[in-house]
């Protein structure tokens, strides 16, 4: 009964639904790359998708490999954004007598001088979900270059770093093997018997599909569901039960012969406890993964990437499973954080977030202006001592993963915290998939959701994939544990990973609304006014007095509070340009520093900075040689204008 | 084990034929450069008496300059050619402009593999241009394998132990800065490149040699309104000082020798160079120090990931200039309240009431080079404090006038070594500014004066640049000179290269020789009758290193020591309990063995539960385990093993 009111107050959100398939089915007819999401794509089906892509979209897309997995798979970024816009500073300031002993320094790409943004997915192995909402945003934004116009101006204007998959390695295990891998393959003895990788599951029965072995056992841990015995359902240790008691496995040999299955398989560190923020604990031992921060190859590329590309403002790290979003700093209280950032990231990034996903804006988000009562109710009702300082308890849907009743934190060396803290960028982790809301019609709640939505998920890929997700018990015989069926769910489906079809759609197109919509955000810097005014003539020369106005556009500020700080940041500039033989400065050096613009945007609760500066030179010009203003910000980017000389 | 190690000796001594006279030899090898590949001939083996030969000539190398990188490389695969069943030439990667960087192994292969062996790790040159630790670490490798089949204290040491050597860390910048005009100090970081500036663009604006003299030098600018002048023998420029009026030529200071490459009116704002490699290993690694991120630099992340992957380095050297300092990693001071610390500094105990300082002087009316250090380390820690007070108390001497401080954090290779691989790590900053030879009336600074003293005569005037006048295409005319060439400052003059590596190989040779070794010490029997027999069983490390640093046991990286005892048939072990004590009338206070520093710090004997027990030998640590057992009948054996993994393997045999 419960199921199909839901149902019923789903209907609205499934026409919708429909409508956005009608829409894909259009603009299907414009890719000159179809791509559909009726399966996973898996590390090769992405890899063979961004290699057309790139060669078919050249003028607005190249792909990039950015590091190596350790079995030698390639970890790619696809980089969206026109390439013939952009104004790299290196072509326009003429170096001379360089040294020129060592060419250390790549010309700059026209990609590294607009303001980016960076998806990725894939971190872990297993929650593939990610890389699917990366491939379709790929495609939403290539086919909609040119024909919409919003796409193509973030095109032209913006770059969109898109990283699939980060974990190759453990994609490949994931979705091509059926061994869900959270880690990557970096070469580790688990079990300490100086062997590495010997014993990992195996097809017991040679189907080519790796499920389950369920066998009864009376100290088992699972039970049959009453209605669909198919559904195993696990039971806590310690619970007393009449009912038949069984045990599930991975299919599974023990390989190397030491009494265990599946002890030492290919799976090697988490990368996302691999980055350098936060790993040592407080003591200084390891507190992250790997022997050092960004050990891993992945991590490693994540880094070096980042390091080569300071014009990224946003971050998006794709995980399953939830439905929410963690913001920083998951190893960090909420009371070291900036709160201009703050600010940002709750009241404009949250708060558009929650709306999107159908939550309840906090109100505390909708009236930052009252904060004060906000923080005064909660110091009667609320336990976290974080979020009365703040004001305000986190929704469900956005939340900080440090633990606040606590004071806690979550993890070591996670990858949105290194990338905020460390780089400066509104970094995000987005947990995709929540099986309780996104089955489409459905909606669990309560203590067997689960299994509930198992029985419906069975039902549901019966119903649109002819049942073969799902593979019914058939008795074996394992050499090591006796008599038990092997079945159950090919491990990529039914559980922390969107169904492909129309759920994973609607995944993919609700976290594509609200990329595109930060994308929106993004600062732009222009030059409003480049003037010239002719203060003396002297003989061939000409004293000028040059003024260039630049202006932020876009509705961010060009850094984060504390941004310009980091090393490797660095404040927005404008330089004056012309032909060094002719042109001799009197006041005023050939760059100028102006700190960082503010965007048109207001920031709740945050006083409003300037979004434009001003900038004066004095200069001695020899006949008419011309000017050039050059603004260029690390995260606005940089846009060239001439003088004009009255 | 010990026989074997004999036969190897011996057979390595046949190997080598024997030669006459060795002067002629000597000419010949000089200056026929073709002799570097003949057969090792020399005059004999294994010399005891100091004044001998010891192989130099075998394979001779000029100390008496800096190599650029493709000779000191090509030196490296030429020697461990010569002496291929010592030493092994390998690349251990790529730096960031692609040059490789090479690793010398050094040890005895017939007497095991590098990995089986305890080993020394050193590297040198981490900033590009400290290259003294290149010249350093080739000194090393060569004293190490010249002197081989001369010296027995070196033979012992390479058919012992390993040695993994990695003369320049920094290969891009080494070469640079050996091989192009440099200043004494850069460049000195990896080639990331870099906005120093924050004008948007990298590395654009570095220095360059104006005047085209082969030295970097720097640049004045003749200014009626200066505050400088020439010295009266034109060397320098000196401030005019009260001479307000001084009608002479004034002169204002630019700075390094260079162009303003990108016009914005600064001149060598943007140098070369990207992050400090020795603020770039993941110890106390800071963002603001070590950007962009933990070994984020080619040349460091192979280092690293070398010694990571080789657990059996024990202690590792890395050299730096300039400021003669033995920098040893010491375990983090507890944190402490202020009046505990003020406990702390004073010795109750052994020193009465005294201060550090005070206990320090009087130490040091016995040795000179006596150290202590006021620290309060955690208890589980403390061991390593006093094992590496040991240890610098000894550099202390062999370097002579070196001085032993504590080594820094923040991203530092010592740090990562010592407290993730749990190495004893030092780092050395070789030579000084000419502190020693120049400061003549001793009172700890060097004058301009003394300073040109030093140039004059101990260097014979060599080393300077005169200020001479150059047209400067951004500035006009500019004086350029006035200052030291490359290597006299931060770096030795090529004369004094030899003594500084003399010295440290002689530290770096101390430190392997005090390695663990454990060693069956006794096995003394006790007959209670009735077949019953108490079996003291003592072993023992001597050495000043213990089986396993203090850290090392707590990031889990070294298996503890084991004792293994066995019988023969006819004789049984009665194990006895760990916990109860031992009632022995007989051994009163003088059975106590105390290990300092820790050891077996409840005293006495220990009892001996069973066929094998596990422990730790801490340096110059004695312990003794007393094991019951019955003898059935006849005549038996005990049989006493122990292994370490750190410490190598002894054994003892007693019949009863």
């Amino acid at each position: 009964m419960i199921m199909k009111q839901n149902y019923f107050r789903c209907g609205r959100r499934g026409l919708i639904l429909l409508a956005i398939s009608v829409m894909g089915a259009f603009t299907l007819q414009a890719q000159k790359v179809p791509i559909n999401f009726n399966r996973f794509h898996g590390y090769t089906g992405t890899q063979a998708y961004l290699k057309k892509v790139a060669k078919a979209y050249p003028n607005i897309t190249k792909l990039v490999t950015i590091g190596e997995s350790t079995m030698g798979r390639k970890i790619q970024v696809l980089i969206i954004s026109n390439r013939n816009t952009g104004t790299p500073l290196d072509r326009y300031v003429e170096l001379r007598h360089p040294r020129g002993e060592v060419n250390n320094v790549p010309p700059m790409q026209t990609d590294q001088v607009k303001p980016g943004l960076w998806i990725c997915a894939s971190t872990h192995g297993n929650e593939f979900t990610g890389t699917e909402v990366c491939l379709y945003d790929i495609d939403k934004l290539v086919t909609g270059y040119g024909s919409d116009q919003e796409i193509t101006d973030l095109i032209d204007h913006d770059v969109f770093y898109i990283c699939p998959i980060v974990n190759p390695d453990g994609v490949f295990n994931s979705v091509e093997r059926d061994i869900p891998q959270r880690y990557n393959s970096m070469k580790k003895d688990d079990d300490g018997d100086g062997k590495i990788n010997e014993d990992g599951p195996d097809d017991l029965n040679g189907d080519g599909h790796i499920t389950y072995f369920r066998y009864k056992n009376p100290k088992g841990n699972y039970i049959q569901d009453e209605v669909d015995p198919r559904i195993m359902i696990r039971i806590r240790k310690g619970t007393k039960t009449d009912r038949q008691r069984w045990s599930m496995i991975r299919e599974d040999f023990d390989n190397d012969g030491d009494g265990k299955r599946g002890e030492d398989g290919e799976q090697g560190i988490d990368l996302n406890r691999n980055f350098p923020e936060g790993w040592f604990d407080d003591a200084g031992y390891q507190g992250g993964s790997g022997d050092y921060p960004t050990s891993a190859p992945e991590t490693r590329a994540l880094a070096e990437f980042f390091t080569n590309h300071h014009n990224i403002l946003m971050a998006e790290f794709y995980h399953t499973s939830g439905g929410f979003t963690f913001r920083p700093m998951g190893s960090l209280s909420d009371n070291l954080m900036n709160p201009k950032d703050r600010a940002v990231y709750d009241f404009i990034l949250g708060k558009k977030y929650v709306e999107m996903m159908g939550g309840d804006v906090p109100q505390a988000w909708l009236h930052p202006d009252s904060l004060d009562v906000y923080r005064k109710a909660l110091e009667k009702s609320s336990k976290n001592s974080i979020a009365i300082k703040r004001g305000y308890e986190f929704p469900r849907l956005w939340r900080v993963s440090y633990d606040e009743i606590n004071d806690k934190r979550y993890g070591f060396g996670l990858q949105a915290d290194w990338a905020f803290k460390e780089f400066g960028t509104y970094a995000l982790t987005t947990e995709l998939w929540n099986y309780r809301k996104d089955l489409p019609g459905y909606t669990f709640e309560g203590k067997d959701a689960y299994t509930r939505f198992q029985r419906a998920a069975i039902r549901y890929q019966k119903d649109h994939y002819g049942g073969k997700y799902f593979l019914d018990w058939k008795p074996f015989k394992h050499p090591e544990l006796g008599e038990g069926e092997i079945g159950g769910w090919l491990p990529q489906y039914g559980s922390n990973n969107a169904f492909p079809g129309e759920p994973l759609l609607k995944v993919c197109d609700t976290h594509w609304q609200y990329e595109k919509w930060r994308a929106s955000l993004l600062p732009r810097i222009e030059v409003t006014q480049a003037s010239g005014r002719v203060l003396e003539k002297a003989g061939p020369y000409r004293v000028i007095e040059v003024t260039a106005k630049v202006e932020n556009k876009g509705k961010l500020a060009t850094q984060l509070a504390r941004g310009a700080s980091l090393p490797g940041n660095r404040q927005d500039v404008v330089w004056l340009i012309g032909n060094r033989d002719k042109v001799t400065f009197l006041q005023g050096r050939a760059f100028q520093k102006i700190g960082t613009l503010e965007g048109t945007m207001k920031i709740p609760n945050q006083r409003t900075g300037k979004n434009k500066a001003e900038v004066k030179w004095i200069v001695k010009v020899k006949g008419n040689a011309p000017l050039k203003i050059v603004a260029t910000s690390q995260k606005g980017g940089t846009v060239v204008k001439d003088v004009e000389i009255k | 084990m010990k026989t074997n190690r004999k036969n190897n000796i011996v057979k390595q001594v046949k190997k080598s034929p024997r030669v006459k006279r060795f002067m002629g030899v000597l000419v010949l090898i000089l200056f026929v450069g073709g002799g570097l590949f003949q057969p090792v001939k020399a005059q004999s083996k294994l010399q005891t008496s100091p004044g001998r030969y010891h192989g130099e000539m075998d394979f001779p190398w000029s100390w008496k300059r800096y190599y650029p990188y493709s000779e000191w490389t090509q030196m490296m695969k030429d020697i461990a050619k010569k002496y291929p069943q010592l030493a092994t030439t390998q690349s251990i990667g790529k730096s960031r402009m692609g040059r490789d960087q090479y690793l010398i192994t050094i040890t005895n292969k017939k007497t095991g593999d590098d990995l089986t062996k305890t080993a020394m790790w050193v590297d040198g040159a981490i900033h590009g241009n400290e290259v003294n630790g290149i010249t350093c670490s080739l000194y090393l490798a060569w004293y190490l394998l010249t002197r081989y089949d001369y010296d027995a204290y070196v033979h012992n040491l390479v058919d012992q132990y390993t040695f993994y050597i990695l003369p320049g860390l920094n290969v891009d910048a080494n070469a640079s800065y050996v091989e192009q005009p440099n200043t004494e100090n850069n460049p000195r970081e990896p080639y990331r490149p870099e906005d120093n500036d924050g004008d948007g663009l990298y590395d654009e604006d570095q220095t360059e040699d104006v005047d085209g003299d082969g030295e970097l030098s720097y640049m004045f600018v003749e200014d009626p309104k200066g505050d400088l002048k020439l010295s009266p023998d034109k060397r320098r420029f000196i401030s005019i000082g009260d001479e307000k009026d001084y009608p002479g030529l004034r002169f204002k200071r630019i700075g390094s020798e260079g162009y303003d490459n990108d016009g914005d009116g600064l001149i060598n704002e943007d140098d070369i160079g990207g992050p400090d490699p020795n603020r770039n290993y993941p110890y106390g690694w800071k963002l603001s120090a070590g950007d962009p991120y933990p070994m984020s630099e080619n040349c460091t992340r192979n280092a690293y990931e070398f010694m990571l992957h080789h657990p059996n380095i024990f202690a590792s050297f890395h050299y730096h200039n300039i400021g003669r300092l033995i920098m040893f990693a010491a375990p983090q001071p507890v944190k402490t309240s202020g009046s505990q610390a003020q406990q702390m500094s004073s010795y109750g105990r052994r020193g009465g009431r005294m201060t550090t300082e005070q206990r320090l002087a009087q130490m040091r009316k016995e040795n000179k080079y006596a150290q202590l250090f006021d620290r309060q380390v955690p208890r589980e820690f403390q061991h390593d404090l006093s094992v590496q007070t040991d240890i610098v108390t000894m550099g202390a001497r062999i370097l002579k006038n070196y001085t032993p401080v504590f080594g820094g954090l923040l991203g530092q290779t010592l740090a990562s070594a010592y407290n993730m691989l749990g190495a004893y790590a030092y780092l050395i900053e070789l030579w000084g500014s000419p502190t020693f030879d120049a400061d003549v009336n001793n009172d700890g600074r060097v004058s301009d004066k003394e300073y040109m003293d030093w140039i004059d005569i101990e260097l014979t005037g060599e080393g300077w640049i005169k200020p001479h006048p150059v047209d400067h295409p951004d500035l006009g005319r500019v004086w350029i000179g006035g200052s030291g060439k490359k290597h006299v400052g931060r770096t030795p003059p090529a004369r004094y290269i030899e003594s500084e590596a003399l010295r440290n190989t002689q530290f770096v040779l101390y430190c392997a020789s005090q390695f663990p070794k454990v060693e069956v010490d006794d096995i003394d029997l006790t007959d209670l009758g009735d077949g019953l027999y108490w079996v003291d069983v003592t072993v023992k490390n001597d050495h000043t290193y213990p089986t396993a640093s203090d850290r090392s046991k707590k990031l889990k990286r070294i298996k503890q020591d084991q004792l293994f005892f066995s019988t023969s048939k006819n004789i049984e072990l009665v194990p006895l309990d760990p916990k109860l004590p031992i009632i022995d009338p007989y051994a009163g206070r003088s059975m106590r063995y105390f290990g300092y520093g820790g050891g077996s710090s409840s005293g006495g004997i220990k009892p001996g539960t069973g066929k094998e027990i596990k422990l730790w030998l801490n340096a110059k640590d004695k312990q003794t385990y007393r094991y019951l057992v019955r003898k059935k009948s006849g005549k038996g054996w005990i049989e006493i093993k122990i292994h370490s993994e750190r410490g190598g393997d002894d054994q003892m045999r007693k019949e009863i």
